[in-house]
């Protein structure tokens, strides 16, 4: 049997005996719309398909560990934990531990990874250099959460929060490749009267060298990202009221936190309301 | 009844001449008929036209006259009086037509089209924002700046449209603007001249050769008047004029002359009866501002267009939004969609390019002596069916002119077409060169002097039609005529009168040895027959016999018969003995023998077909454009030309051609045997509209002959019924309402009545039917081209709708912005879509039948099938290819971008993640977003191009139709990528605009599914080629 496709698709009268003919004029209502069906069928399916073929062909191009570009990306952002739900606004009340539950799950939670058990594997690096890899096995770096003092949740699970001294995490984006320059550090100040306190862990803010180069999800597995603690103290006194932080990095040349556009980065800021 | 009780003359305004319909007397009677009219007028508009016109003033003498209008005619009206009569009157003048104040023109640009949707979208955009601006006083301002944007697009596209429009009509109103008249009318004792505006009822004015009548006016005294009314009832005959009552139809009797017709010589006095809107023009003026304008069929595909398109929009809009509600989304968020869908779908440069397409092309056509009014008008040519033109002035060349010359018992033809150039007949005969001495001699028409440089057809001569017929005939074959005509002195002469109905002239011979003189005379064939006794046949002298007679009766019926004016020719050499040299001629006392004379010949004139109208008749034929002759002349002139343009081809019969030929009676023949019809307005007042669609439907070749004002408007709507598009051609006041009511209507620029020019959408400036030709071709070509531009332009609806639909379904960050989309429907495509106005027709496009209205569909289904599912989805595509390639390369693969939006969209969410572990502030991802718009915007921007190039044609191969033949098209397709590499490299840094610098090889991303587009169209073309009238041309052909 012959499968003839311009009967198929041209409906054009072929009398050739065995051939396998399509074609029936009287019912060209219901077999037009057969046909088109059918016509469509093929049409889409081969649309689909070119369309996997060349997005296949286009990922081709890709490579699993490192982007194709990263000049979107050139300067990281910070980013503030606990993550807020809408706007950068902290309101809590000490005396309702209700209020600040949430927080402190968010902390807990986003501070897993960084527990000691977790960071069994990885490895001690020297301080205060970056620590470039060759590969083909790229390790982590340790990043003792000590370093956060009062904020490291190790002696106070309510981190700080019952006391009207809520902590705040600050992380720099991990972007792959990014070395920063010179000693980069984050500096927060309350933008308005400093009557509260603002203290910063790890001293001074201090971002160590050694957590970069980031060399990605697929190569650098188990990387944790240095953390700055942010710890405001509300005197007893001073509940009720709106306190603004501004947190930027400082120290490094190539980390940009001055863009007039982009808020966050380089630079967070956000609000913490502290009631009694 | 009696003659004496102050009669009413009632008569159609129609103007039929035929139909003599007195009502006697009685006052009360025609009040009640009147009333019945106006009863009548409400069911029907056309009884409107059967408005009845009371003229009785050239029934009256002078005296009655005066106490009528309360003048004298010595000393005319007094100022005062005048100014009283001009306040109460008004101004001698038409009133012009309504016209659409301009607001209402601009404000209505502003409402059409898609324009209420995107009103409606700016609406929605600003609700969005006050919603959102009630509950979060930080909202971004986004929204209003959309809202405003589209209110801008509108605003826009509204005045550039509206300018266009002003533009066209601009053209005509400069053509419009004449000199104001002047009328030399007599007031207060004194002859003054003065704007004929202010005529009013009772002046007394005198008119003179060449000048137009400023008023109806009864003549109260005449010399050797005449007047062309054919601007009033196509007849292109002089009509003269006298004080005389003639006829008891105003329109019939010759003391009356009409306002607007034009006086060709001699000198009135008269008594203007009828002022401004009150006179015969008048009237027929107010008939044609009382025919609605039709849409036009460009118009209504239009509409049909934005119908469809604007449902698409609507329904998928408010489908998505009810599917976006269903999926959670906040209906805020729903609205931006909404808006968002509608901006996709609504094709905002459209409307603007077809305008300017139409006026690229009504500016060509001017270019070939059409001017385009209405620039709708331009396509409406191109889908006519049905030609309606009227004869005079149209078809032929409205001067009267030798066709046919009789001598040696042998008919000759004489060249008729506009120069006399290539005269052919045998010229060597001596008969010849004594018909042609008669011809000169017997002639007192002159060219006005100082025209030395100017062609012989072409120069003003003083005379009448035929007389100007025959001294530009012989000057054209024999030379000066007047030096002819000083060698010949003339000693005498008997001008042509009515009762004579010949002409004589005696002159002295212009050989010196010859000291006889020749009487040479002209006149009606069979008076001049009467008084000759021998024939001349071949130079020689022979007796009038009886064969002889016969074969000039012959002749003379068959010119006759071809509608042509015949005129007889003798002479006599008087016998030098009798008439010395000296012998003084008394044309009183008739000294000289006027019998026994010489018969020469026999010469006929008919006002000629201009040579370039059969070619043009033939051309629209095989273009299955019927053509109807409508005429005011008499029913054998029409068809003579009829016949000899083609309108009634050479073997076609009429019912009565076909009783001649088996000789029995009308009756007896089966009237659908013949092919052709002449049909009388006396025959076509009395049928129903029925039998007028009968006629219409049945005779391929049809003339409409002494036909009225209303009844060519009765045969209009006739043909209309039909389902035909009619065009009418005309150039006469009469002509008017019937232009009005046509589709396209049709005037003479040259020739034309303002009337004429006011009511038509068209203007022949060279007053040349083959120029209609020009305009059907034209129009048909803008039909095709307009239909490539739109499918051009809807094509990529679908890849600016695809983006917004699955970022609503699968929540991909959203691939293309609104603002983007503008860019594209407003800057990129507009000039490409603008040069396939430039295109050429694939086929000849003048063998093809004229689109069936309302069927052959400007968008079909094929059409917004085609550029909708097949091209339009696979540009969306190639486009989404592009956008996942900017992601993917950027560190977003294609998997995690699904459901991404929500958090993508999060403005306190700043470390978004990627496929690689690095994190994105929020407007990090907004310029990868935006570099994501220019990405799809690049992506549509190359497939557009392939789309340009296969819009080219609609079934022949882009290369038979030739890649470069159309320039236009790469200068569209280089400012495509100018536009876009100015958008991404230009105005990149400029944040409002959402583009940014796009890396040079994206630019390459969908060249693949740009040549697929490519090639599938060309597939597509070939499939339709080889297999016309398969399921795949049929559902492929758009």
């Amino acid at each position: 049997m012959c499968w003839n496709f311009k009967a198929l698709i041209l409906n054009q009268s072929m009398n050739g005996g065995s051939c396998f003919n399509l074609e029936i004029p009287e019912e060209r209502r219901d077999h037009g719309m057969g046909l088109i069906l059918l016509f469509y069928l093929v049409f889409y399916g081969f649309l689909a398909a070119l369309f996997s073929f060349t997005m296949w062909v286009m990922l081709q191009t890709l490579n699993d560990e490192v982007p194709k570009y990263r000049d979107q990306i050139p300067s990281p952002g910070l980013m503030v934990f606990p993550k807020p739900v809408t706007a950068l606004e902290y309101t809590f009340s000490r005396s309702d531990p209700t209020s600040y539950a949430g927080y402190i799950e968010d902390l807990k939670k986003f501070l897993k990874p960084y527990t000691l058990e977790e960071q069994k594997n990885l490895t001690v690096c020297p301080d205060g250099a970056l620590f470039e890899q060759k590969g083909p096995v790229y390790v982590a770096c340790q990043f003792p959460i000590s370093l956060l003092q009062a904020c490291s949740g190790m002696n106070d699970p309510d981190f700080g929060y019952s006391q009207g001294n809520p902590c705040i995490l600050v992380k720099m984006n991990r972007i792959i490749g990014l070395k920063p320059e010179g000693v980069p550090r984050i500096d927060c100040v309350l933008k308005n009267e400093d009557i509260p306190n603002v203290a910063v862990y790890p001293h001074n803010g201090m971002i160590d060298l050694k957590y970069f180069p980031y060399y990605g999800k697929k190569l650098h597995v188990g990387y944790l990202q240095p953390l700055v603690a942010v710890q405001v103290s509300f005197a007893p006194n001073n509940t009720g009221k709106e306190v603004t932080v501004e947190c930027k990095i400082d120290g490094s040349a190539n980390l940009k936190s001055q863009d007039d556009r982009d808020k966050f980065l380089g630079r967070v800021t956000f609000k913490i309301t502290a009631r009694a | 009844m009696s003659q004496q009780t102050p009669e009413i003359y009632s008569v159609e305004l129609s103007g039929t001449k035929d139909i003599v319909k007195t009502d006697k007397g009685d006052g009360k009677k025609y009040r009640g008929l009147k009333n019945n009219c106006l009863e009548r007028k409400k069911k029907n508009h056309k009884e409107e036209f059967q408005k009845e016109l009371h003229l009785d003033d050239h029934k009256l003498s002078n005296r009655e006259l005066e106490k009528k209008y309360g003048t004298d005619i010595i000393t005319g009206l007094s100022s005062t009086r005048a100014a009283e009569l001009l306040a109460r009157d008004g101004p001698n003048s038409l009133t012009p037509p309504k016209q659409t104040p301009e607001i209402v023109k601009f404000l209505k640009q502003m409402v059409g089209g898609f324009s209420v949707l995107l009103w409606v979208g700016a609406f929605l955009c600003w609700i969005a924002f006050g919603i959102e601006y009630s509950s979060n006083k930080s909202a971004s301002l986004n929204n209003v700046y959309l809202g405003s944007v589209l209110v801008l697009v509108v605003i826009f596209t509204g005045i550039f449209a509206y300018y266009q429009e002003a533009k066209s009509t601009n053209i005509m109103s400069s053509f419009k603007k004449m000199i104001p008249q002047q009328a030399l009318v007599i007031r207060d004792s004194e002859k003054k001249s003065i704007p004929s505006e202010q005529l009013v009822v009772g002046d007394i004015v005198e008119v003179k050769g060449g000048d137009q009548i400023p008023a109806d006016i009864r003549v109260l005294s005449s010399q050797g008047c005449r007047v062309d009314n054919s601007s009033l009832t196509g007849e292109s005959e002089p009509q003269p004029r006298s004080s005389e009552f003639t006829h008891e139809n105003p329109l019939e009797t010759k003391n009356i002359c009409f306002y607007s017709t034009t006086c060709l010589e001699g000198t009135i006095t008269g008594m203007v009866i009828n002022t401004g809107d009150r006179t015969i023009i008048g009237h027929i003026a107010s008939l044609a501002s009382g025919v609605g304008n039709e849409k036009t069929p460009i118009a209504i595909e239009i509409e049909h267009f934005v119908h469809i398109v604007a449902g698409v929009a609507v329904s998928i809009g408010i489908l998505f939004f009810i599917i976006a509600v269903s999926m959670n989304y906040r209906v805020l968020d729903s609205i931006i969609f909404l808006i968002g869908i509608i901006v996709a779908n609504v094709p905002e440069g459209l409307l603007a390019t077809v305008t300017v397409t139409l006026s690229l092309t009504a500016k060509r056509m001017a270019k070939k002596n059409c001017l385009v009014k209405n620039l709708e008008a331009v396509e409406t040519l191109g889908s006519t069916s049905i030609i309606c033109s009227d004869k005079t002035g149209t078809l032929t060349q409205n001067r009267m002119t030798v066709a046919h010359l009789w001598f040696d018992n042998q008919i000759f033809v004489a060249d008729t077409s506009e120069n006399h150039s290539n005269q052919v007949f045998d010229q060597s005969s001596r008969t010849w060169a004594s018909l042609s001495k008669i011809i000169t001699l017997c002639n007192r028409a002159e060219f006005k002097p100082g025209q030395e440089n100017v062609p012989i057809m072409k120069k003003a001569v003083i005379g009448d039609a035929s007389e100007t017929a025959l001294l530009k005939f012989s000057e054209v074959i024999l030379g000066d005529v007047m030096e002819i005509r000083k060698r010949n002195r003339k000693v005498a002469e008997i001008p042509f009168n009515s009762t004579n109905k010949f002409q004589l002239s005696i002159h002295e011979t212009d050989d010196p040895h010859d000291k006889r003189f020749l009487m040479v005379m002209k006149g009606a064939p069979e008076r001049i027959l009467e008084k000759c006794s021998t024939i001349m046949i071949n130079g020689e002298e022979h007796p009038l016999d009886e064969s002889t007679a016969k074969a000039f009766h012959t002749a003379y019926m068959e010119l006759g018969g071809l509608g042509e004016r015949v005129l007889g020719f003798c002479h006599l050499y008087l016998p030098a003995h009798e008439f010395p040299e000296t012998y003084k001629f008394d044309t009183d006392a008739m000294n000289f023998p006027t019998s026994n004379l010489c018969f020469v010949g026999l010469l006929s004139m008919i006002d000629p077909p201009r040579s370039t109208v059969p070619d043009a008749v033939t051309k629209c034929r095989s273009a299955g454009i019927k053509v109807i002759m409508v005429t005011g002349d008499h029913p054998i002139t029409a068809k003579a030309i009829a016949k000899s343009v083609g309108i009634i081809s050479a073997n076609s019969e009429t019912v009565e051609d076909i009783a001649r030929r088996l000789s029995i009676a009308v009756e007896q023949v089966n009237k659908w045997d013949a092919k052709a019809a002449v049909v009388t307005g006396m025959e076509l007042k009395d049928m129903s509209s029925e039998q007028v669609d009968e006629i219409l439907a049945n005779y391929q070749e049809i003339v409409f002959a002494r036909t009225s004002p209303q009844q060519k408007l009765i045969i209009v709507e006739g043909c209309q019924r039909q389902d035909a598009v009619v065009a009418v051609t005309g150039d006469g006041v009469n002509d008017s309402p019937a232009l009005k009511k046509a589709d396209i209507g049709v005037a003479m620029g040259i020739a034309g009545s303002d009337a004429a020019k006011n009511a038509a959408d068209m203007v022949l400036l060279d007053d040349n039917f083959a120029s209609i030709v020009t305009g059907v071709e034209e129009g048909r070509l803008i039909f095709d081209n307009l239909k490539k531009t739109i499918a051009y332009t809807l094509t990529k609806n679908i890849a600016e709708l695809c983006p917004f639909l699955i970022y609503i379904i699968v929540g991909l960050p959203l691939p293309i912005g609104t603002i983007t989309i503008l860019f594209i429907d407003l800057g990129t495509d507009i000039i490409p879509s603008i040069a396939l106005a430039y295109e050429k027709a694939e086929s000849d496009i003048m063998n093809r039948k004229p689109r069936r209205k309302k069927k052959d569909r400007l968008v079909n289904q094929p059409l917004a099938v085609y550029s909708y599912l097949h091209i339009g989805l696979m540009q969306a595509l190639g486009a989404f290819l592009v956008y996942f390639t900017v992601y993917a390369q950027e560190g977003f693969l294609p998997r995690s971008l699904i459901n991404l939006r929500v958090e993508w969209e999060k403005d306190y969410v700043n470390d978004l993640e990627d496929s690689y572990g690095q994190e994105w502030t929020r407007y990090q991802r907004a310029y990868l977003e935006w570099t994501g718009y220019t990405a799809f915007f690049v992506g549509i921007l190359v497939q557009q191009i392939a789309d340009l190039i296969i819009r080219k044609t609609r079934r022949n191969s882009v290369f038979q139709q030739g890649l470069f033949r159309n320039k236009v098209i790469w200068v569209g397709i280089a400012s495509q990528i100018v536009i876009g590499l100015v958008l991404s490299y230009g105005l990149g840094s400029v944040t409002a605009l959402s583009f940014t610098m796009l890396r040079a090889q994206y630019w390459f991303v969908a060249v693949p599914h740009a040549i697929l587009i490519w090639v599938y169209d060309e597939v597509r073309k070939l499939f339709i080629r080889l297999y016309p009238g398969s399921w795949w041309d049929k559902n492929m052909y758009y």
